[in-house]
């Protein structure tokens, strides 16, 4: 009887190098969800009070970061829109991931005509270009962040499914994984119980990056009317709502959220490839 | 220590640059939420020189140049230089004789129009009795869409080569008005044949004996005029050769004009204009117009009760929407027309106007508990409205507009938003209007006469839909449309207007005059809602003549 082993992850190293700009980001994602938690107690104002008598204000001690086309407060806006703006692509990650794992490890898994088929569907949808995608998908379903985040979780399920492909193919090289055939294990539950732990680590780090993508595209999608509606503080729309006020020369309402999904992208995409750097080197 | 690695820096200036840029713009930032002081006038200085091009921008492309199968702005803004109707409507709103010499009622129920004669069109046809006759019954024709105009027409007839008689079911005191609106158009069935299904599309000739011809339209692109030299009134000049008309957005037209693409544009939200004022190189200038932005409730829900229509026009803040939505170049309405309605009896229907009640500018906390009260008597606290926008920025402001008035007086607003392409559904699609509680609008008339508009409260005025019923008004309006005198109509006319205010059938915003735009080197053209009917382009030339320094 062979002898079952797997690979022990290595320690974590004793002094983090982590990085200062990593660092950085990470507190300033921090800082960036507590907000969004804790919106209703910091914020100073309700997100949709109006106050015709503050239109446009630069940012002064009442309005920390000005006010938009209708007086509303855009800290407090920023702060509550900061909840829908990172809970959709928490979402919408969830379950892509849940699909895209599901099939990127039964085509590696079975191989020969299922592994062939589901590519051949994954390469249609790569064909389509992404937003034609999700437009289509939002003029079948209806306008509205619950179906934009369900189009865009359709449209990054062949991703995750590719990238789970080639890790579950790597994996299946590994020699504990023909010990637990010749144990007997049913090849679902080696697939459930070790590859999909075992490649855990490295898509936890390609997720945190794509949600700096995902970020991206559902602001995108509300900033063309398609995602979050009015009176929704959600970031993109804040742009999309703002931007009449760049032409007649006021910045902020655009500015402000625009900063934000900035910010947390490049944050999250630093963190991200931190931690996938970090993950890899374990896995060495 | 270790430098910085590339990937560090790069965050870093990722992170500064959007701070450093913050704090730039913030030097840019001017508060454009006050008042506004812009030139208000029916026509702007008359032009002195001559132009070959002059570049102008639409709210968007025609859908086609025919009147009777689409009357929107863009079409009529090009059709207004290119149409003559039988009566013309002038800078001012008035109407005057255009290609009828002269209109006269001759009993209750028949008016006969002269002919000017050797009128020619752009195909080389001449207008006769029976090109009249031809198109008046073009437009009269059941799907046409200036049938509406039509209502009282019995028969139109040629009764002499230069001579024809329409008989009316009732005498139709804005029958007159109504020919100087695209429904007056008056075509040459030969161009019209010649040109078939294809009609008023890119690529066909117009058919039409107006101050322009259509030149060419490069579908998508841009739509070009040319003067058209055998014109039939030898008097009236045009300076301008040849017109080009692109279209854009208003926020994209304002570019254009600060860039020089285009050289005007009658915008769609005054709001545009803003980065315009007080810049010497551009002209703004509103003018009258019967446009008015108004809630209009619908069947389905909540405002079935006039109680609630009431209350939510008591709360709302008219001068908050002027401010935020028209950056103060539109003003708080008490009626759902503008002033540039009031083509007659001026004086009456201003103090009638002063008089109207329900619609504050401002509401006061008094008007907030009045309405407070009137939703609890209504039984309606808590309940939701359903508020459609289209996410465009006025419709935006409204809608949240609303929903704070709504908040304030008890109610749980929901804004929906509806694509900004389907959203003149509202008028059309029933089950689409069941999905909401109101809409807002823009509405005009294209005649300067109150009577027009509030007819639309008669019990089966395809508008009506809230199912107003009341037989004195139902008794009033066919009056209303009858009488010729003007002392006699305006009092009718006001009198529908209190009703239609009391009833709150559809619920005041702001009124929008006309706002347009223009490089400054160029002048003449009207600032009123008389753009859409009137031949404006005729007079628009040089502001200066040749050599002539600003």
């Amino acid at each position: 009887m062979s002898t079952l082993t797997v690979t022990p992850l290595p320690a974590l190293q004793p002094r983090s190098r982590f990085g200062v700009i990593a660092w950085v980001c990470s507190v300033f994602l921090v800082v960036i969800v507590v907000g969004a938690l804790l919106a209703p107690m910091l914020a100073p104002y309700a997100p949709d009070e109006i106050d015709f008598d503050n239109i446009w204000s630069s940012p002064n001690a009442a309005h920390w970061l000005g006010t938009d086309q209708l007086g509303r407060d855009l800290l407090s806006r920023a702060l509550f829109g900061a909840r829908d703006s990172l809970l959709g692509p928490v979402l919408l990650l969830l379950l892509a991931t849940v699909a895209g794992l599901a099939i990127g490890t039964l085509a590696a898994w079975k191989g020969g005509w299922v592994d062939t088929l589901l590519a051949r569907i994954t390469d249609v949808m790569f064909a389509f270009p992404g937003i034609l995608f999700v437009v289509l998908v939002i003029a079948v379903l209806g306008q509205g962040a619950a179906t934009t985040i369900v189009a865009l979780a359709l449209a990054y399920t062949p991703v995750i499914a590719k990238y789970t492909r080639s890790l579950v193919l790597a994996e299946m090289v590994r020699p504990y994984v023909d010990a637990y055939r010749l144990q007997g294990v049913s090849p679902t539950s080696i697939a459930v119980r070790f590859v999909v732990p075992n490649i855990a680590p490295s898509m936890v780090g390609y997720l945190v990056v794509l949600f700096g993508d995902a970020l991206m595209s559902l602001a995108t999608l509300s900033y063309l009317g398609f995602g979050s509606q009015p009176p929704s503080s959600e970031w993109g729309l804040m742009v999309q709502e703002g931007q009449s006020a760049v032409i007649q020369g006021y910045f902020w309402p655009v500015f402000v959220p625009g900063a934000l999904i900035a910010l947390v992208v490049v944050a999250v995409n630093v963190v991200g490839v931190k931690i996938s750097d970090r993950m890899n080197a374990r896995m060495r | 220590m270790n430098s910085p690695s590339r990937r560090a820096r790069l965050t870093a200036a990722t992170i500064a640059l959007p701070l450093a840029t913050a704090l730039t713009l913030s030097g840019c930032s001017t508060h454009v939420g006050g008042a506004v002081d812009v030139a208000f006038l029916p026509q702007t200085s008359p032009a002195v020189g001559d132009l070959d091009r002059v570049k102008w921008s639409l709210p968007q492309e025609p859908a086609v140049l025919d009147p009777d199968a689409v009357s929107d702005t863009s079409a009529s803004t090009v059709l207004a230089n290119v149409c003559d109707r039988l009566m013309q409507v002038q800078p001012d709103l008035t109407t005057q004789p255009g290609l009828a010499s002269s209109a006269e009622w001759t009993d209750d129920t028949t008016i006969k129009f002269i002919l000017r004669p050797n009128v020619r069109f752009h195909d080389g046809s001449t207008m006769d009795a029976d090109s009249v006759v031809w198109s008046l019954q073009r437009h009269m024709a059941e799907d046409a869409e200036e049938s509406d105009e039509y209502g009282n027409v019995e028969s139109v007839s040629a009764t002499g080569p230069l001579e024809v008689t329409v008989k009316m079911k009732q005498r139709d005191a804005i029958f007159l008005q109504a020919m100087a609106g695209n429904g007056g158009i008056i075509f040459s069935p030969s161009a019209v044949a010649d040109a078939g299904d294809n009609f008023g599309g890119p690529g066909s000739t117009d058919a039409c004996s107006g101050r322009y011809r259509v030149g060419e339209w490069k579908s998508g692109t841009s739509l070009t005029l040319n003067r058209f030299d055998e014109y039939w009134n030898t008097d009236r000049t045009a300076h301008t050769q040849r017109i080009l008309f692109t279209w854009a957005d208003d926020d994209a037209v304002t570019n254009s004009l600060i860039g020089g693409e285009v050289q005007g544009a009658y915008l769609g939200t005054a709001a545009a204009a803003v980065p315009l004022l007080g810049n010497s190189d551009f002209t703004v200038a509103q003018g009258p117009a019967t446009n008015a932005w108004s809630l209009i409730p619908t069947r389905s829900g909540l405002l079935s009760d006039v109680r609630v229509r009431r209350a939510l026009s008591l709360a709302l803040d008219r001068e908050g929407v002027a401010r935020a939505g028209f950056a103060s170049l539109a003003t708080p309405a008490k009626t759902p027309l503008g002033e540039g309605a009031w083509g007659y009896e001026r004086d009456a229907f201003a103090a009638a106007d002063e008089q109207l009640e329900g619609a504050p500018a401002k509401p006061s906390a008094d008007d907030l508990e009045a309405a407070t009260s009137l939703i609890r008597e209504a039984g309606d606290e808590g309940k939701e409205l359903v508020v459609a926008s289209d996410g465009q920025p006025v419709r935006n402001v409204i809608a949240n507009s609303i929903a704070s008035a709504a908040k304030k007086i008890g109610l749980s607003p929901k804004i929906i938003v509806v694509p900004p392409q389907q959203y003149g559904d509202f008028y059309s699609d029933e089950a689409l209007r069941a999905k909401a509680d109101l809409f807002s609008d823009e509405y005009y008339i294209s005649k300067n006469d109150p009577v027009g508009f509030y007819k639309n409260a008669a019990s089966t005025a395809g508008l009506n839909y809230l199912g107003f019923n009341d037989p004195a008004v139902d008794a009033m309006i066919p009056k209303a449309k009858a009488a010729t005198d003007e002392t006699a109509r305006a009092a009718l006319a006001i009198a529908l207007q209190n009703k239609w205010n009391d009833a709150m059938i559809w619920i005041p915003v702001v009124e929008t005059p006309t706002t347009l735009a223009m490089a400054s080197d160029i002048t003449g053209a009207v600032a009123s809602a008389a753009y859409l009917y009137y031949p404006w382009a005729a007079d628009l030339g040089a502001a200066r003549k040749d050599g002539e320094g600003k």
